[in-house]
């Protein structure tokens, strides 16, 4: 089929519609033009029902009947939708999407605070909030949130190593260097997560948890060279991999061994330790998008979510403590024989925590670790 | 996928009025609307912003901006990146020449002996598209891990312990041909399904042995196909990142696994978008071969 042009016509009539079309539609693009700063201050809530939920966070957080407690008691609906990464949380902020309720990490918080994105709160609007704040003062003034005025603890992990007792053995030696090990070669995961597998090594070597020092940085690509022969992967599916049998050994967050222990047909083979170097700490909270059409809404979720009863139907749930006083009990009852799972006021004084960098130091570490998992 | 014969009957058509021949084209470049429109929203626009942000920077809290930097450029000319890039062509190669030798003789058995049940036979081919490639490899990953039904029966018949699937590049590789054999089968099987059998039977009046006939009627009649499978398996076989992450250990990962990273974990969406533009200009190249090895054929058909 042979198409006779007419050229003055097509051509440049086809020519200026595209460029009209592509003027019109780069307009997305301007989300990637340098913003004007944000109004700083927002006027403080009520808790109380000011529309529907619009709720965004991590796919199986919550117990589903929490949600249905919640519509039941008010009225209102929760809609909801899940991130799977807090990158991807940050895109679809950013891409304009507004949310009543987030659950970014501590790193998170500090990250979307400084740069205006989150509604201050006020604890004491919440009538839940002393079960938090008389009871865990580290709260109180958390590295990553000044007096926590922008978010509330939600849960609470921390990571270790986790490894099948009747392949290597009832202990092993404490110490992140157990990953080393000759018996489990072939069958040792890391998470898949740059922070987790360089803070790991950091420890390792003494280091500070975020280093991006780059000498530092060189001895941790070595570092890892030396264990990558012992590694089957990197993966942040820790539990799946150990029911499936292809891990022995895997790094591991503590969360994921109340789902790992409760489908395990055989509890009793997997261990669970807290090397002695120091384990990065980290917690989930509730805080609020400063666009939240229902900011109103959100604050009595957040209470609502932190009486007690609700507190321990989420700590079944998904197996992270939560600092309420109260279920210290429910979560201790899960995990009772890993007594090295749970976040202590200890833990939380190490000050081991994933914190944030300039731009620069954040893509050094990024080069540094795609350099480690591509390997030779 | 039939091929059906240009209809000649008589009442196909009616009375063939000719139109004016300007409105005819007018006729005809409209219909080119809704394609370009499609093609300038969803790719054009997306390939401009893709450039524009190469030379972008990022913000404290990992979104990209537009800047005038060339150090994403300068970045990928990393042994690291260089190394990945080497690796994913050898694998998508390997998959690509995997799905010829596995293609070829499926498409010539339905093209030629399938008979009445040749339709039937393509849809067949067709129906594991009907699942997400997503979830069909999750599928493989449970089928293929240490413990499962499969490796624990290998086991059973004196297969050595140490041996497994999961996580290896023959893994990445069975992954990427597993998802893209069915571009290869179905071009081979047009191209076989059009060719003429009368041909095949001059080859053999002319006391062609079988052998000699097929190479040198069938296999010609049939390359532009296997041309058109090998691009069709080639170059998403080599942005492909799901098999080597879902099927792949440490050692296996691919240039669509660290642009992935780039742009989700890493939040340096320039970088991943300069990482993006570069494998972007290998396919280009890679495609301007297939086209000009598709143009000397055709040549060569006319003379």
């Amino acid at each position: 089929m042979r198409m006779v042009a007419t050229p003055d016509f097509s051509r440049r009539r086809f020519l200026f519609g595209t460029a009209a079309a592509a003027a019109v539609l780069a307009a997305p693009g301007c989300a990637y033009m340098t913003p004007k700063p944000n109004p700083a201050a927002t006027r403080p809530v009520e808790p109380k029902i000011d529309g529907d939920l619009v709720y965004f966070n991590w796919a199986d957080y919550v117990d589903p009947s929490v949600f249905d407690g919640f519509q039941k008691e008010y009225g209102v609906k929760v809609i909801q939708s899940n991130f799977d990464s807090m990158e991807s949380m940050q895109a679809k902020l950013a891409a304009g999407n507004r949310y009543d309720i987030i659950f970014p990490s501590a790193q998170w918080v500090q990250k979307l605070t400084a740069a205006n994105q989150l509604r201050a709160i006020d604890p004491s609007s919440l009538k839940n909030a002393p079960l938090i704040f008389d009871h865990y003062p580290y709260f109180a003034n958390p590295w990553y949130d000044e007096r926590s005025s922008h978010s509330i603890p939600f849960s609470m992990y921390k990571t270790g190593i986790a490894w099948r007792k009747d392949k290597l053995g009832e202990t092993l030696s404490g110490s992140w260097s157990d990953l080393w090990n000759e018996k489990s070669k072939g069958r040792t995961f890391v998470l898949d997560d740059r922070d987790e597998v360089m803070g790991m090594l950091a420890l390792e070597q003494g280091y500070g948890l975020n280093t991006a020092n780059t000498d530092e940085l060189k001895t941790i690509i070595d570092k890892f060279r030396t264990l990558r022969p012992y590694l089957r992967g990197f993966s942040s599916d820790d539990y799946n991999n150990l029911l499936a049998g292809d891990a022995w050994m895997h790094q591991m967050w503590s969360g994921d061994m109340a789902s790992l222990l409760s489908q395990a047909s055989d509890a009793s083979i997997y261990g669970f330790e807290a090397p002695k170097e120091g384990t990065p700490i980290n917690s989930d909270t509730y805080a609020i998008p400063v666009n939240a059409e229902h900011p109103g809404t959100a604050l009595l979720f957040i209470d609502y979510m932190l009486r007690p009863d609700n507190v321990e139907k989420n700590i079944n749930y998904i197996g992270y403590p939560m600092p309420v006083h109260g279920t210290e009990d429910t979560y201790q009852e899960i995990v009772g024989d890993y007594p090295e799972c749970a976040v202590t006021i200890e833990d939380m004084s190490r000050n081991l925590y994933f914190t944030n960098d300039s731009v620069a130091k954040t893509q050094a570490r990024d080069a540094a670790y795609t350099e480690m998992k591509v390997g030779v | 996928m039939t091929l059906t014969r240009p209809d000649t009957s008589p009442d196909a058509a009616p009375e063939v009025r000719p139109d004016r021949p300007a409105r005819r084209e007018r006729l005809w470049t409209w219909m080119l609307v809704p394609g370009t429109l499609w093609m300038s929203v969803f790719f054009v626009c997306a390939l401009l912003l893709l450039i524009a942000l190469t030379f972008g920077t990022t913000d404290a809290l990992g979104n990209p901006r537009f800047g005038s930097t060339f150090d994403n450029i300068v970045g990928i000319f990393n042994p690291t990146y260089l190394r990945v890039i080497i690796r994913s062509l050898v694998y998508a190669v390997a998959a690509s020449a995997i799905c010829l030798l596995i293609a070829y003789p499926v498409a010539y058995a339905i093209a030629r002996h399938g008979g009445r049940y040749k339709n039937a036979l393509v849809a067949l081919l067709v129906v594991p598209f009907f699942a997400n490639y997503l979830v069909r490899m999750y599928g493989w990953q449970t089928l293929l891990s240490d413990e499962s039904a499969l490796m624990t029966w290998l086991r059973g018949l004196g297969v050595p312990a140490s041996f497994h699937i999961l996580d290896t590049s023959g893994a990445v590789i069975g992954g990427l041909v597993y998802g893209y054999v069915v571009f290869m089968i179905l071009p081979i099987y047009a191209s076989l399904e059009r060719m003429d059998v009368s041909l095949i039977e001059a080859g053999r009046d002319l006391y062609g042995t079988s052998l000699r006939t097929f190479f040198a009627v069938t296999v010609p009649a049939s390359r532009a196909g296997a041309y058109a499978g090998l691009a069709l398996v080639f170059l998403p076989a080599m942005g492909d990142f799901i098999s080597a992450q879902l099927l792949g250990g440490p050692d296996n990962l691919m240039i669509g696994n660290l642009i992935q990273d780039k742009f989700f974990a890493g939040q340096n969406w320039p970088l991943g978008a300069a990482l993006t533009m570069a494998l972007m200009i290998l396919l280009l190249i890679c495609m301007f071969a297939y086209l000009r090895q598709t143009a000397r054929d055709a040549k060569e058909a006319t003379r």
